[in-house]
This record gives C-alpha cells, sequence and structure tokens, in this order.
C-alpha cells in the first residue's frame, strides 16, 4: 500500500496544505430539526455528520428498560453517496454496528443516565460526507446534540484521529492520510484531560503512542472552546430571545431566531 | 494532484496552538457587547466548575465532584439562597404538581391510561381519577374498567393535571374537574416548554373566538370558542358530550381565526418568544392590521416583522 | 426479554473491597493472567484454547478458489465467530448481542486487520487460484475474557496450520498430500496477542489483567490492547467505560509488551512440542 501523494512533504505541509498539528476547518450548526429535542450538525473539512437526539422518553420496547437508569441506544446510518464508491450498506453491517456500540459506550459514562429512570434517550446519527475521521466526528456531533436537547453530562466529549507518518504525529486525518498511516482515534473529557475511548486498528510502535495520546489531549482542549463557544453562542441567543430584547431580530444579519444557528469557526 | 507552491508563507506561530479565530462577525461584535449580561443571566456549560461545595447546595443541572459544584447541562446559572441550579434552555417538560397540561393518550391498560406529555416519560391518568359521564360519583367498578375505550381511546387528546408523582418520577393525571376532559374542535401546536410562561389561568379565549390551553408541557389546544354556560357546566350541562369525539359545526371564519393562532404561535416559537395572552393578543392585531393571507405569517419576513412589531410595543 | 441475573450488593461488596487489597477471588495477583492450556486437535489448524473455565476452539481449513478481481494476488482469509447460548446463559441466539459485535470486530482486527498473515504468499497463481483461508471460532464456555482466548485460539490456529504443498506447471496446479510432501506453515508476519485490562469504579483499586466473569461483570470499563513480541501495537480497543488517564492507559501498554513476551515464548514451545509428536512421513 504504497502511497501516491506525499503524505508530509520537505516543506511540512500534508496532501492538503495543512501543517503536521492543524485541524480541518469545524463548522457547527445546532439550528434544531424536526421534531428532535436536540440537533446538530458538523463538519471537519469534508466530513459531515448529522445527529438528533430524541429523549428522555418512553421507552420504545418496554422490554429494555432500566428500572434505574435511561436506556442509550445509538443508530447509525451511512447514506450510499457519503464515500467516493457508492455502495448502500444495510443497517445490519458489523462495522456500523460496531460504529453505534462504539458511540454508546462512550456516551454511556459521561450522560448522567440515572437521573431518567426507565426512559430511554435515542440518538440517531446520519453520516452525509466521509473524509477520514468519521467516529471523532460523530461522537463530536452527538456531545452538541445531547447538550443542545437539554441532557446532563458530566462533561464534553472531544475526539479526534492522530496519526503517524515515519515519525512525526499528524492530527485529523482526511481518508488519504487514513489509508496510509497507523493512527488512533482518541476522546478525552476536557475538564480532567482523561480519555473515554481510545481506538487503534493498525500497527503502531509502542513508543509512538503517548506522543500520540498527548497531541490528540491538546487538540481535544481545542475542539472543546470550539464547541463551547458554539454551544453558548446559541444559548445566549435563545436567552436574548426570551427576554425580548428591543433590538430583537436585527442582529446577525437577519432572523435571529433558533433556526439559523450557523457558526463557522476556522481552527 | 496538489501542488505546494501557491501556498502563503508558514506563519510563525504554530499552526495548531495559533487558532485562529474570525471576529468580525456580526454576531460575535453583538455578543461582545452583551458580555456584562444586562439581564443579569449566567450562561455556563457542562464541565465548568461553579462553586465549592461548602458554602453552596447543588440543585438541578449540577453535580458535585472534588467538593465542588459542576455544571451539568447548558443554560443560566440561577441561584436562591445556598441552591445553585442550571437550567437548560431547551428540555423536554418537567412536571410540577399542579401544571396544567395537554396530552394524548398512548395506551389503554388495565385501570389506566398512558398519556404522552412531551415528558420524559409517559404520564399515567388512573381510571380512578376520571369523571364518569354525567358526573355521577361512585367507586369505579369493573364494567367500567371494561368500557375505558369509550372514555379515552388511543390518539385522544385531553386536558389534565398533575395530580403526583411515582416513585420513578413518572406523573399522575386528573381530569376531576369540569375543566378538564377530552379535546374537540380544533388543533394541536407542540413548542418548546420554557416558552410557556406561569399565567393565572391557563384557558384563554380570544376575542376572534378562539379558545386556547396553554399546557405547560409546550403542548396547546386552539379550538373554536365553547359558550359560556358549557363550560360552566351548572344544569344545562351536556353530561354526554364530555367524552364525545366528534366534532361541532364550525364556520369558516372560526377556522380561519384557529389557523391564524396556530400560524402565530408557530412563528413566535420559532423566534423564541415566550407566550403570554397580551403577547398572543398583540400580535394577533397585528396580524389581522397587515391583512395577509394566514399562510403568509410563516413567511420569515412576515414572521420577522410580526416579531419586531410586538418586541416595539414592550 | 429476561436479563441475566446481576451478582447482588454482598458479592459486590466482598468483590471490591479484595480487590482494593490486590486480592483476587481465585487467588492470582492483579496482573497475573490465567495459563493458557492448549489442546491440538487431530489436524492441523485445530486448536481448542483454554483460560481457566473459558474455552474456545478454533479450527482452520484452507481450499483453493479463484481471487476477487480487486485483488488477483492476495489470498482469502475469512474469520466466522459466533456466541452461542451454549457459552453462557448471558448470551441468546437472535439478533448479534454488543458482545457479540465487539468480539467478531476485535477478531477481525487482531487476526486479519494487523497483516498478521501474509496474504501475497497464500497466492498460488496470480487471478487464478489462490488459498481461501477459513477461521471458525466455537466459543464452548464463557467464564470471563471470551476475547482474549478467542484472539489467542485464533492466532495459534493460524501458527499451527500448515497447508499443502502445491506445485504450478505452466498453467497446472499439483497438489501434493500431506503424506508424500510435507505440508508447509503459513508465512506470517508477526504474532499479535490480544489483552484485556479491567477498571473498577473505585479509583484507588488497581486494574487486572484477564478478568474472570464476576471481574467482568462487575467491572466499570475494559481496555483491550493486542500486540505483538516486537512491541508493535496492533490494536487498542477502550470503549466506553470509566475514564482514565493518559498514564493509565500507558501504563497498560507497558504491561501488555512484557506479557506479550511471556506468551510468545509459551505459544511457540507449545507448537514445537505438539509439532514434535505428530507423525509426518515422508517419503
Amino acid at each position: 500500500m504504497s502511497s501516491r501523494v506525499e503524505i508530509l512533504n520537505d516543506g511540512g505541509y500534508r496532501s492538503d496544505g495543512r501543517r503536521q498539528y492543524e485541524l480541518r476547518d469545524i463548522t457547527i450548526d445546532l439550528s434544531p430539526r424536526g421534531t428532535a429535542d436536540g440537533s446538530a450538525m458538523i463538519t471537519h473539512g469534508l466530513t459531515e455528520v448529522m445527529v438528533d437526539v430524541f429523549g428522555p422518553r418512553e421507552a420504545k420496547l418496554r422490554g429494555q428498560t432500566l428500572h434505574d437508569r435511561a436506556l442509550l441506544t445509538v443508530e447509525v446510518g451511512i447514506v450510499p453517496f457519503s464515500t467516493g464508491e457508492r455502495r448502500k450498506r444495510n443497517r445490519g453491517d458489523k462495522r456500523i454496528l460496531e460504529l453505534a456500540a462504539t458511540i454508546k459506550q462512550t456516551f454511556e459514562p459521561i450522560v448522567q443516565t440515572n437521573l431518567y429512570p426507565r426512559s430511554e434517550i435515542s440518538i440517531f446519527v446520519s453520516v452525509l460526507q466521509q473524509d477520514g475521521g468519521l467516529l471523532p466526528a460523530s461522537i463530536n456531533a452527538t456531545t452538541l446534540a445531547l447538550l443542545t436537547a437539554g441532557i446532563p453530562m458530566t462533561d464534553y466529549v472531544t475526539a479526534i484521529t492522530c496519526g503517524v507518518h515515519s515519525t512525526a504525529p499528524l492530527l485529523d486525518l482526511t481518508t488519504l492520510e487514513e489509508n496510509d498511516l497507523p493512527h488512533l482515534t482518541v476522546a478525552s473529557l476536557p475538564r480532567t484531560f482523561k480519555v473515554t475511548l481510545v481506538a487503534m486498528e493498525t500497527r503502531l510502535h509502542v513508543e509512538r503512542v503517548s506522543e500520540c495520546m498527548k497531541i490528540a489531549g491538546e487538540a481535544g482542549k481545542v475542539l472543546h472552546q470550539e464547541m463551547k463557544r458554539a454551544v453558548e453562542a446559541r444559548t445566549k441567543r435563545l436567552v436574548q430571545a426570551m427576554d425580548m430584547a428591543p433590538r430583537i431580530g436585527g442582529v446577525g444579519g437577519g432572523v435571529d431566531r433558533d433556526v439559523d444557528m450557523d457558526e463557522d469557526n476556522q481552527t | 494532484m496538489i501542488t505546494f507552491a501557491s501556498f502563503p508563507a508558514p506563519p510563525e506561530f504554530d499552526a495548531y496552538l495559533g487558532t485562529k479565530h474570525y471576529e468580525d462577525n456580526d454576531m460575535e461584535v453583538d455578543l461582545n457587547e452583551d458580555d456584562y449580561e444586562p439581564s443579569g443571566r449566567k450562561l455556563t456549560s457542562p464541565g465548568e466548575v461553579l462553586t465549592s461545595s461548602h458554602a453552596f447546595m447543588r440543585g438541578h443541572g449540577t453535580f458535585v465532584e472534588n467538593e465542588e459544584v459542576i455544571a451539568s447541562v447548558t443554560g443560566t446559572i440561577e441561584r436562591v439562597n445556598k441552591l445553585i441550579s442550571v437550567r437548560a434552555i431547551r428540555t423536554r417538560y418537567n412536571a410540577e404538581v399542579g401544571d396544567l397540561v395537554v396530552g394524548r393518550i398512548t395506551e389503554v391498560q388495565p385501570r389506566r391510561w398512558k398519556v404522552d406529555a412531551n415528558s420524559r416519560q409517559d404520564a399515567v391518568l388512573m381510571l380512578s381519577s376520571v369523571n364518569l359521564p354525567g358526573g355521577v360519583q361512585r367507586r369505579k367498578v369493573e364494567s367500567d374498567e371494561l368500557q375505558m375505550r369509550t372514555f379515552f381511546e388511543e390518539g385522544d387528546l385531553l386536558v389534565a393535571e398533575v395530580q403526583a408523582f411515582f416513585a420513578d418520577g413518572a406523573m399522575s393525571l386528573h381530569t376531576r374537574s369540569l375543566k378538564y376532559g377530552k379535546l374537540r374542535n380544533g388543533q394541536l401546536v407542540s413548542i418548546p416548554p420554557v416558552l410557556i410562561r406561569r399565567l393565572k389561568s391557563h384557558f384563554l379565549s380570544l376575542p376572534c373566538g378562539v379558545d386556547l390551553i396553554l399546557g405547560l408541557n409546550g403542548y396547546i389546544w386552539i379550538s373554536k370558542l365553547t359558550k359560556a354556560n358549557e363550560q360552566e357546566g351548572e344544569e344545562g350541562f351536556d353530561a354526554e358530550a364530555v367524552y364525545s369525539s366528534r366534532n361541532d359545526d364550525i364556520n369558516e371564519a372560526t377556522r380561519a381565526a384557529v389557523s391564524r393562532v396556530t400560524n402565530i404561535i408557530r412563528v413566535l416559537a420559532a423566534h423564541f418568544v415566550p407566550l403570554t395572552d397580551t403577547v398572543l393578543l398583540d400580535a394577533y392585531e397585528w396580524v389581522i392590521e397587515q391583512e395577509g393571507d394566514i399562510k403568509d405569517i410563516l413567511s420569515p419576513e412576515v414572521g420577522e416583522a410580526l416579531v419586531t412589531a410586538i418586541s416595539a410595543q414592550r | 426479554m429476561p436479563r441475566p441475573p446481576s451478582p447482588s450488593i454482598p458479592e459486590k461488596e466482598f468483590l471490591f473491597n479484595s480487590l482494593k487489597e490486590s486480592l483476587r477471588l481465585d487467588g492470582r495477583q492483579s496482573l497475573e493472567m490465567r495459563d493458557p492450556v492448549f489442546t491440538f486437535g487431530p489436524d492441523l489448524g485445530w486448536v481448542e484454547c483454554a483460560l481457566g473455565k473459558t474455552r474456545v476452539l478454533a479450527q482452520l481449513d484452507g481450499k483453493m478458489v479463484k481471487p476477487t478481481p480487486e485483488r488477483p494476488l492476495e489470498g482469502i482469509i475469512t474469520i466466522n465467530s459466533e456466541i452461542s447460548p451454549m457459552a453462557s446463559s448471558d448470551y441468546e441466539p437472535g439478533r448479534p448481542s454488543d458482545e457479540e459485535v465487539t468480539m467478531t470486530r476485535m477478531l477481525d482486527k487482531v487476526l486479519r486487520r494487523s497483516d498478521a498473515i501474509d496474504k501475497e504468499s497464500l497466492c498460488i497463481l496470480a487471478g487464478q487460484r489462490v488459498w481461501h483461508l477459513r477461521l471458525t471460532i466455537h466459543c464452548l464456555a464463557d467464564a470471563g475474557n471470551l476475547l482474549d482466548c478467542a484472539c489467542l485460539a485464533g492466532i495459534v490456529a493460524f501458527r499451527h496450520y500448515r497447508r499443502p504443498e502445491v506445485e504450478v506447471v505452466g498453467e497446472e496446479v499439483i497438489i501434493h498430500h500431506p503424506s508424500e510432501r510435507a505440508p508447509v506453515p503459513l508465512s506470517m508476519h508477526h504474532t499479535p496477542f490480544c489483552f484485556t485490562f479491567a477498571y473498577f469504579p473505585d479509583p484507588n483499586t488497581p486494574p487486572i489483567l484477564d478478568p474472570s466473569h464476576l471481574e467482568q461483570r462487575l467491572s466499570a470499563g475494559l481496555i483491550s490492547i493486542a500486540l505483538n513480541a516486537q512491541k508493535e501495537l496492533c490494536v487498542i480497543q477502550k470503549a466506553g467505560g470509566v475514564p482514565l488517564s493518559q498514564e493509565q492507559v500507558l501504563g497498560a501498554i507497558d504491561i501488555a509488551v512484557g506479557k506479550a513476551v511471556e506468551l510468545d515464548r509459551i505459544v511457540t514451545q507449545r507448537l514445537e512440542e505438539d509439532w514434535k509428536g505428530r507423525k509426518v512421513e515422508i517419503r
């Protein structure tokens, strides 16, 4: 599997013009969709993931309710046109099931499910575009969607991939880089700096791992800032709208409504 | 393939640590102006340390770790004496005893109905908590149990009051008042529960011939005006009509008024404006003045103008 | 759908208190593995691996097929695994449970995607004939840490298996029966082993390696690390569970490095013993 493109050239640039530790553009959209209690859309470069959260609500399957906490269910849908090769994956695909199980297990210790016994919190992840970092984007979007739904969590969860090119660590890999480099995905909690998820599936020497984890942790802090800004800006808007400030509707180049919350931040 | 020729000179700072933010956005500027928080409301988000747990008590939306009170939801910080809580701006309905709610029957179970009330679990309406048709006061017997579906069927809408809570947090409703019961002659709108303020009465009658029931759970029932004597339910009260599922004759003008009010509520909710009777009246007057078509209310321009107009009046 | 009964509170307390003092209910040290016991079957590639009462049977066979058009030069490896109710009453037939999904994916990552087997060496005639290796994992009994046991059984099956020698004359492929010529072992790049650590809700409780069934049920989080004796990590899998600090994760990796070397030695030794015990007639 030799690459046709230079992963990291002599000038220290990657194939898409980024530097080693540079993240891709992140856009966060927290506008409500349909009847969902919380929804978020996040893009990491060309990877685009949309998450809708319903609940806490009455559990759909009574047999699965837990008497002491809420049930977390995750469904992942990957649209066939999200990748170059157009391919329909059915819902029983092991890879999709694994992705769903991973997201579920990542959030189970973070969401305070014990506050909602016998309820269900359903998370629907829709992958619209894939260009590397599918799992981190899904996790970040899920964090945001849970926040907008007002579901209590002990912390943000921020995730990022980190790859190693010979000895140089790279952050936030694209598909091209993911195919060629060993990489690990780290989901961290910004407050305690602990990790809830570490996943790696390619060969990597033990000595490289600690460096990767450290850098991924740092990147998690930056992501946290971005996500927090977006969430707080939205909350502020809603609070202002509720206070019926006299300037209502006159800012942000248009409608001051919950429906139109775009934030472009370059990272 | 991609070439590296046309890239700008590498920045001095570490490309990753030096995060570029653009500050010149309208919205950003607006927010910065408000940094002193004119409303006195402070915002927070999960993982943020609020205070020490020695001096304060933790309320909803917070948790304690290492003797610190930490926020667990995004929202406004509220302090009552020593109690610190964070209120999330958009959540499901958190019920309190005595609240008026509008709900929909989801299931008929032995001696109880399950009611969807936009809460974290379906509410329970016990057979013993409803009035019998005709207002007879007696214990419910087995024959009543067998004809539960003649009172409420799956899909029926009703207005009720929160009576109590079960141990697991589910709420129990009752309809033991002539004000409560099955809903007909109108339509339902659902808005975020936080937008419904507690009012003296949640049964509103607008002068345009429309009755409103503002459920605190965010469900609003908008219907044809019921005549005063029917509502009073004295001697002339039609007992059988309580559980009737048939709509009365509704004329064209009333239908138009119901739709207009519905659309106004939708627009206000989209702009996150809290609903009160005065706001609704102002909005209705404004819409009548504009003489537009009912469906135009939902267009972004009209909606925006509406919100500007009513906020200017305050 | 009845859920398996959860351990009682006194059981839980007892386990937590003993673990706090670094005592395990089966008398092991906190970082001690149960000794793996391998039983080799009559056929090559037939391995039963037991970690205590956990038993997994792995069976590997190969046949010649036409390669996929995308990869004409590579052999094909497929892994079949299923956790049936036979392993433990916790599992039920029907829709794959989370454990099963995790195990299937983990086996796939550890045995197939880690490039342990040189797939190109499985090619006989480019675009025409390649070896198709089928590994079937039968979980016989689950007494904790089924995943490590299955990975171990799988990789040992690969090491144990020998394919018949083939000869290519022009367009013709001649297969030599094992009685004619000695079968050849698979060409392997490395031997990854999987180690699972369990963490407990109390932060002062040390992590334990190779959790037993009860320990696994009561743990607050698992981390599975697959690596080879050459200190190359193949898979790290920590999904959810109690959040760990980076030092804890790195610490677990360090321990796994040492264990991998040890396990590699045991496996190699057992395989040699078995090979010597087999009578292979060479004419």
